[in-house]
Protein backbone atom coordinates (compact mmCIF):
# COMPACT_ATOMS: atom_id res chain seq x y z
CA UNK A 1 0.00 0.00 0.00
CA UNK A 2 1.70 3.33 -0.92
CA UNK A 3 1.43 6.60 0.77
CA UNK A 4 3.09 10.20 1.04
CA UNK A 5 3.60 12.10 4.28
CA UNK A 6 2.82 15.76 4.18
CA UNK A 7 4.46 17.97 6.62
CA UNK A 8 1.47 20.75 7.03
CA UNK A 9 4.15 23.35 8.78
CA UNK A 10 5.80 23.72 5.40
CA UNK A 11 3.17 23.74 3.28
CA UNK A 12 2.98 27.21 1.60
CA UNK A 13 -0.20 26.44 -0.37
CA UNK A 14 0.74 26.69 -3.70
CA UNK A 15 -1.76 23.71 -4.70
CA UNK A 16 1.05 22.53 -6.95
CA UNK A 17 0.69 19.07 -5.90
CA UNK A 18 -3.12 18.37 -6.69
CA UNK A 19 -2.47 19.11 -9.89
CA UNK A 20 0.28 16.55 -10.03
CA UNK A 21 -1.50 13.54 -8.67
CA UNK A 22 -3.04 11.53 -11.22
CA UNK A 23 -5.54 9.63 -8.66
CA UNK A 24 -6.74 13.22 -7.05
CA UNK A 25 -5.79 12.09 -3.89
CA UNK A 26 -4.63 15.21 -2.95
CA UNK A 27 -7.12 18.08 -1.68
CA UNK A 28 -7.45 20.98 -0.16
CA UNK A 29 -7.73 20.48 4.00
CA UNK A 30 -9.92 23.10 6.21
CA UNK A 31 -6.82 22.97 8.54
CA UNK A 32 -4.32 25.93 8.49
CA UNK A 33 -0.95 26.06 9.75
CA UNK A 34 1.30 28.87 11.67
CA UNK A 35 1.52 30.75 7.70
CA UNK A 36 -2.37 30.81 7.93
CA UNK A 37 -2.20 28.81 4.84
CA UNK A 38 -5.00 26.68 4.20
CA UNK A 39 -2.79 23.32 3.65
CA UNK A 40 -2.96 20.09 1.32
CA UNK A 41 -4.21 16.88 2.89
CA UNK A 42 -3.82 13.22 1.28
CA UNK A 43 -6.83 11.23 1.13
CA UNK A 44 -6.48 7.63 -0.08
CA UNK A 45 -9.67 5.24 1.06
CA UNK A 46 -9.29 3.26 -1.64
CA UNK A 47 -5.60 2.76 -1.69
CA UNK A 48 -5.39 4.49 -4.94
CA UNK A 49 -1.71 5.92 -4.14
CA UNK A 50 0.49 4.78 -7.17
CA UNK A 51 3.63 5.97 -4.75
CA UNK A 52 4.95 7.88 -7.91
CA UNK A 53 6.26 10.52 -6.16
CA UNK A 54 5.14 13.56 -8.84
CA UNK A 55 3.47 15.23 -6.19
CA UNK A 56 6.70 15.16 -3.94
CA UNK A 57 9.03 15.76 -6.93
CA UNK A 58 6.34 19.21 -7.86
CA UNK A 59 6.39 20.46 -4.44
CA UNK A 60 8.27 23.81 -4.00
CA UNK A 61 8.34 23.53 -0.56
CA UNK A 62 9.22 19.89 0.63
CA UNK A 63 6.15 19.58 2.08
CA UNK A 64 5.73 16.17 1.22
CA UNK A 65 8.55 14.53 3.39
CA UNK A 66 8.22 11.06 2.40
CA UNK A 67 6.70 8.82 -0.30
CA UNK A 68 6.75 5.24 0.20
CA UNK A 69 5.58 2.99 -2.44
CA UNK A 70 4.25 -0.74 -1.84
CA UNK B 1 6.99 -4.50 0.95
CA UNK B 2 6.89 -1.22 0.87
CA UNK B 3 9.84 0.75 -0.37
CA UNK B 4 10.24 4.74 0.44
CA UNK B 5 10.67 6.35 -2.79
CA UNK B 6 11.33 9.83 -1.71
CA UNK B 7 12.84 11.68 0.94
CA UNK B 8 14.07 14.71 2.49
CA UNK B 9 17.96 14.53 1.43
CA UNK B 10 20.39 13.68 3.82
CA UNK B 11 22.14 17.63 2.92
CA UNK B 12 18.99 19.14 3.64
CA UNK B 13 19.18 20.42 7.03
CA UNK B 14 16.57 19.09 9.78
CA UNK B 15 13.08 21.26 10.65
CA UNK B 16 13.87 23.82 8.29
CA UNK B 17 11.38 25.77 6.21
CA UNK B 18 11.86 27.46 2.92
CA UNK B 19 11.72 31.24 2.89
CA UNK B 20 11.03 31.53 -0.56
CA UNK B 21 7.16 32.86 -1.95
CA UNK B 22 4.36 30.28 -2.60
CA UNK B 23 5.66 28.22 -5.68
CA UNK B 24 8.89 29.33 -6.30
CA UNK B 25 11.20 26.69 -8.04
CA UNK B 26 14.03 27.66 -6.14
CA UNK B 27 12.65 25.09 -3.53
CA UNK B 28 13.02 22.32 -5.81
CA UNK B 29 16.35 23.74 -7.38
CA UNK B 30 17.40 23.30 -3.87
CA UNK B 31 16.32 19.94 -3.42
CA UNK B 32 17.88 18.83 -6.62
CA UNK B 33 21.04 20.34 -5.18
CA UNK B 34 21.07 18.41 -2.15
CA UNK B 35 19.84 14.81 -3.64
CA UNK B 36 22.51 15.26 -5.67
CA UNK B 37 25.54 15.99 -2.66
CA UNK B 38 24.20 12.90 -1.30
CA UNK B 39 24.39 10.49 -4.17
CA UNK B 40 27.92 11.52 -5.19
CA UNK B 41 28.83 11.51 -1.45
CA UNK B 42 30.10 15.44 -1.43
CA UNK B 43 28.19 16.97 1.54
CA UNK B 44 30.64 17.15 4.06
CA UNK B 45 33.68 18.08 1.23
CA UNK B 46 31.48 20.84 -0.16
CA UNK B 47 32.07 24.77 0.07
CA UNK B 48 29.26 26.53 -1.47
CA UNK B 49 30.06 30.06 -2.79
CA UNK B 50 26.76 32.10 -2.11
CA UNK B 51 25.21 34.90 -4.33
CA UNK B 52 23.14 37.72 -3.52
CA UNK B 53 19.35 37.51 -4.24
CA UNK B 54 16.77 35.22 -3.59
CA UNK B 55 19.26 32.36 -4.39
CA UNK B 56 21.60 33.13 -1.16
CA UNK B 57 19.36 31.98 1.25
CA UNK B 58 20.83 28.52 -0.07
CA UNK B 59 23.00 28.50 3.18
CA UNK B 60 19.78 28.37 5.32
CA UNK B 61 19.03 25.17 4.05
CA UNK B 62 21.53 23.11 3.23
CA UNK B 63 24.28 21.13 5.86
CA UNK B 64 27.43 22.61 3.68
CA UNK B 65 29.80 24.92 4.64
CA UNK B 66 28.84 28.32 2.82
CA UNK B 67 30.63 31.52 2.21
CA UNK B 68 29.13 34.54 1.26
CA UNK B 69 30.24 36.71 -1.71
CA UNK B 70 29.72 40.30 -2.70
CA UNK B 71 27.23 40.86 -5.27
CA UNK B 72 27.54 39.06 -9.31
CA UNK B 73 30.96 37.39 -7.42
CA UNK B 74 30.68 34.23 -6.27
CA UNK B 75 32.34 32.85 -9.14
CA UNK B 76 34.96 34.92 -8.37
CA UNK B 77 34.89 34.00 -4.67
CA UNK B 78 34.61 30.50 -5.44
CA UNK B 79 37.79 30.35 -8.01
CA UNK B 80 40.09 31.75 -5.04
CA UNK B 81 38.20 28.79 -2.57
CA UNK B 82 39.12 26.51 -5.05
CA UNK B 83 42.28 27.05 -5.42
CA UNK B 84 43.30 27.59 -1.93
CA UNK B 85 42.10 24.38 -0.89
CA UNK B 86 42.04 21.98 -4.59
CA UNK B 87 40.54 18.84 -2.52
CA UNK B 88 37.27 20.69 -2.01
CA UNK B 89 34.35 20.27 -3.89
CA UNK B 90 32.82 23.68 -4.42
CA UNK B 91 29.61 25.34 -6.36
CA UNK B 92 27.59 28.74 -6.75
CA UNK B 93 24.54 29.12 -6.54
CA UNK B 94 22.71 32.58 -8.35
CA UNK B 95 20.13 34.23 -9.62
CA UNK B 96 20.44 35.27 -13.56
CA UNK B 97 20.56 38.77 -12.56
CA UNK B 98 23.94 38.43 -9.83
CA UNK B 99 25.42 35.46 -12.62
CA UNK B 100 24.84 37.32 -15.90
CA UNK B 101 24.76 41.09 -14.93
CA UNK B 102 26.08 42.54 -12.13
CA UNK B 103 29.14 38.99 -12.18
CA UNK B 104 29.02 38.86 -15.77
CA UNK B 105 32.76 39.57 -15.97
CA UNK B 106 33.22 37.18 -13.44
CA UNK B 107 31.19 34.18 -14.32
CA UNK B 108 32.68 34.14 -18.29
CA UNK B 109 36.18 34.77 -17.18
CA UNK B 110 35.94 31.59 -14.34
CA UNK B 111 34.60 29.51 -17.65
CA UNK B 112 37.62 31.08 -20.00
CA UNK B 113 40.08 30.13 -17.38
CA UNK B 114 37.96 27.12 -17.14
CA UNK B 115 38.35 27.01 -12.78
CA UNK B 116 36.96 23.17 -11.95
CA UNK B 117 34.44 24.70 -10.57
CA UNK B 118 30.46 24.41 -10.56
CA UNK B 119 27.94 26.95 -10.95
CA UNK B 120 23.49 26.75 -10.92
CA UNK B 121 22.28 29.90 -11.98
CA UNK B 122 18.44 30.13 -11.70
CA UNK B 123 17.11 31.94 -14.89
CA UNK B 124 13.49 33.94 -13.78
CA UNK B 125 13.92 36.93 -16.70
CA UNK B 126 13.53 39.38 -13.43
CA UNK B 127 15.45 40.61 -10.20
CA UNK B 128 13.34 38.75 -7.29
CA UNK B 129 14.29 39.99 -4.04
CA UNK B 130 14.06 43.36 -5.08
CA UNK B 131 10.96 43.49 -6.31
CA UNK B 132 10.91 42.60 -10.26
CA UNK B 133 13.33 44.75 -11.97
CA UNK B 134 14.20 44.34 -15.41
CA UNK B 135 16.85 42.06 -15.39
CA UNK B 136 19.49 40.49 -18.05
CA UNK B 137 17.37 37.66 -19.03
CA UNK B 138 14.22 39.89 -19.18
CA UNK B 139 12.76 38.85 -22.34
CA UNK B 140 11.69 41.05 -24.98
CA UNK B 141 8.13 42.77 -24.08
CA UNK B 142 7.97 41.39 -21.06
CA UNK B 143 6.58 43.88 -18.19
CA UNK B 144 9.01 44.61 -15.17
CA UNK B 145 8.62 47.23 -12.62
CA UNK B 146 11.45 48.92 -14.35
CA UNK B 147 9.82 48.16 -18.00
CA UNK B 148 6.45 49.19 -17.22
CA UNK B 149 5.42 49.13 -20.85
CA UNK B 150 7.58 45.90 -21.60
CA UNK B 151 11.58 45.53 -22.50
CA UNK B 152 11.97 47.59 -25.41
CA UNK B 153 14.50 46.22 -27.73
CA UNK B 154 15.99 50.01 -28.89
CA UNK B 155 16.02 50.88 -25.62
CA UNK B 156 17.15 47.83 -23.23
CA UNK B 157 18.48 45.87 -26.41
CA UNK B 158 18.54 41.77 -26.16
CA UNK B 159 18.64 39.14 -23.34
CA UNK B 160 21.38 37.39 -22.74
CA UNK B 161 21.69 33.55 -23.39
CA UNK B 162 23.84 32.57 -20.66
CA UNK B 163 24.22 29.00 -21.12
CA UNK B 164 25.11 29.52 -25.13
CA UNK B 165 27.71 31.98 -24.14
CA UNK B 166 28.97 29.55 -21.34
CA UNK B 167 29.43 26.56 -23.60
CA UNK B 168 31.47 28.75 -25.78
CA UNK B 169 34.15 29.53 -23.58
CA UNK B 170 36.79 26.95 -24.42
CA UNK B 171 37.45 26.29 -19.68
CA UNK B 172 34.01 25.05 -19.92
CA UNK B 173 33.70 21.38 -19.70
CA UNK B 174 29.88 21.37 -18.95
CA UNK B 175 27.08 23.74 -20.04
CA UNK B 176 23.13 23.14 -20.05
CA UNK B 177 19.76 24.90 -19.83
CA UNK B 178 17.24 23.31 -18.20
CA UNK B 179 13.78 23.93 -16.82
CA UNK B 180 11.33 23.26 -13.69
CA UNK B 181 8.33 23.81 -15.14
CA UNK B 182 7.22 19.93 -15.55
CA UNK B 183 8.18 16.96 -13.41
CA UNK B 184 9.89 15.24 -16.48
CA UNK B 185 11.98 18.33 -16.69
CA UNK B 186 12.72 18.16 -12.96
CA UNK B 187 14.23 15.13 -13.67
CA UNK B 188 16.65 16.24 -16.56
CA UNK B 189 17.44 19.18 -14.39
CA UNK B 190 18.55 16.43 -11.82
CA UNK B 191 20.58 14.75 -14.57
CA UNK B 192 22.28 17.91 -15.68
CA UNK B 193 23.17 19.44 -12.35
CA UNK B 194 24.71 15.79 -11.82
CA UNK B 195 26.78 16.36 -14.76
CA UNK B 196 27.58 19.69 -14.19
CA UNK B 197 29.11 17.69 -10.50
CA UNK B 198 30.83 15.31 -12.06
CA UNK B 199 33.11 17.27 -14.36
CA UNK B 200 34.83 19.12 -11.57
CA UNK B 201 35.35 15.96 -9.93
CA UNK B 202 37.43 14.69 -12.65
CA UNK B 203 38.84 17.86 -13.10
CA UNK B 204 37.61 18.88 -16.67
CA UNK B 205 36.64 22.62 -16.24
CA UNK B 206 33.37 24.78 -15.49
CA UNK B 207 30.16 22.74 -15.24
CA UNK B 208 26.82 25.35 -15.47
CA UNK B 209 23.86 24.95 -15.38
CA UNK B 210 21.06 27.33 -16.17
CA UNK B 211 17.67 26.76 -14.82
CA UNK B 212 14.51 28.32 -16.36
CA UNK B 213 12.57 28.88 -13.14
CA UNK B 214 9.34 30.61 -12.70
CA UNK B 215 8.70 33.95 -10.19
CA UNK B 216 4.62 33.96 -9.55
CA UNK B 217 5.36 36.99 -6.91
CA UNK B 218 6.83 39.27 -9.85
CA UNK B 219 5.02 38.07 -12.18
CA UNK B 220 1.79 38.01 -10.57
CA UNK B 221 0.66 34.84 -11.18
CA UNK B 222 -0.22 31.85 -10.16
CA UNK B 223 2.06 28.79 -9.52
CA UNK B 224 0.57 26.92 -12.10
CA UNK B 225 0.09 29.81 -14.99
CA UNK B 226 4.04 30.89 -13.89
CA UNK B 227 4.85 27.57 -15.40
CA UNK B 228 2.60 27.65 -18.42
CA UNK B 229 4.66 31.29 -18.85
CA UNK B 230 8.24 29.33 -18.79
CA UNK B 231 6.74 26.85 -21.57
CA UNK B 232 4.97 29.33 -23.85
CA UNK B 233 7.55 32.44 -23.42
CA UNK B 234 10.69 31.01 -22.26
CA UNK B 235 11.60 28.56 -23.79
CA UNK B 236 11.06 29.82 -27.36
CA UNK B 237 13.62 32.57 -26.46
CA UNK B 238 15.55 30.41 -23.78
CA UNK B 239 15.99 26.49 -25.54
CA UNK B 240 16.62 23.97 -23.70
CA UNK B 241 19.31 21.72 -24.43
CA UNK B 242 23.08 20.61 -23.30
CA UNK B 243 25.54 23.08 -25.23
CA UNK B 244 28.64 21.58 -24.75
CA UNK B 245 29.62 18.39 -22.81
CA UNK B 246 33.48 17.51 -23.21
CA UNK B 247 33.15 13.91 -22.02
CA UNK B 248 30.53 13.01 -25.10
CA UNK B 249 33.19 14.57 -27.45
Amino acid sequence: MSNIVIDKTKCKACYLCIKECPKGLIKVSKDTNSLGNNVVEFADAKNECLGCAMCAQRCPDLAIIEVNKG
Amino acid sequence: MTTQVFKIPDSFKKDVRYTFCPGCDHGVAVRLVAEVLDELGLTQNTICAASIGCSVTIYDFLNIDTIESPHGRAMAVATGVKRAKPDKFVFTYQGDGDFASIGLAESMHAALRGEKISAICINNTTYGMTGGQLGPTTILGQVTTTSPTGRNLEYYGYPIKIAEHIALCDGTAFSARVSLDTVANIKKAKQAIKKAFEVQMKGLGLGFVEILSSCPTNWKMSPDKAHQRVREEMMPVFNLGIYKDVTQS
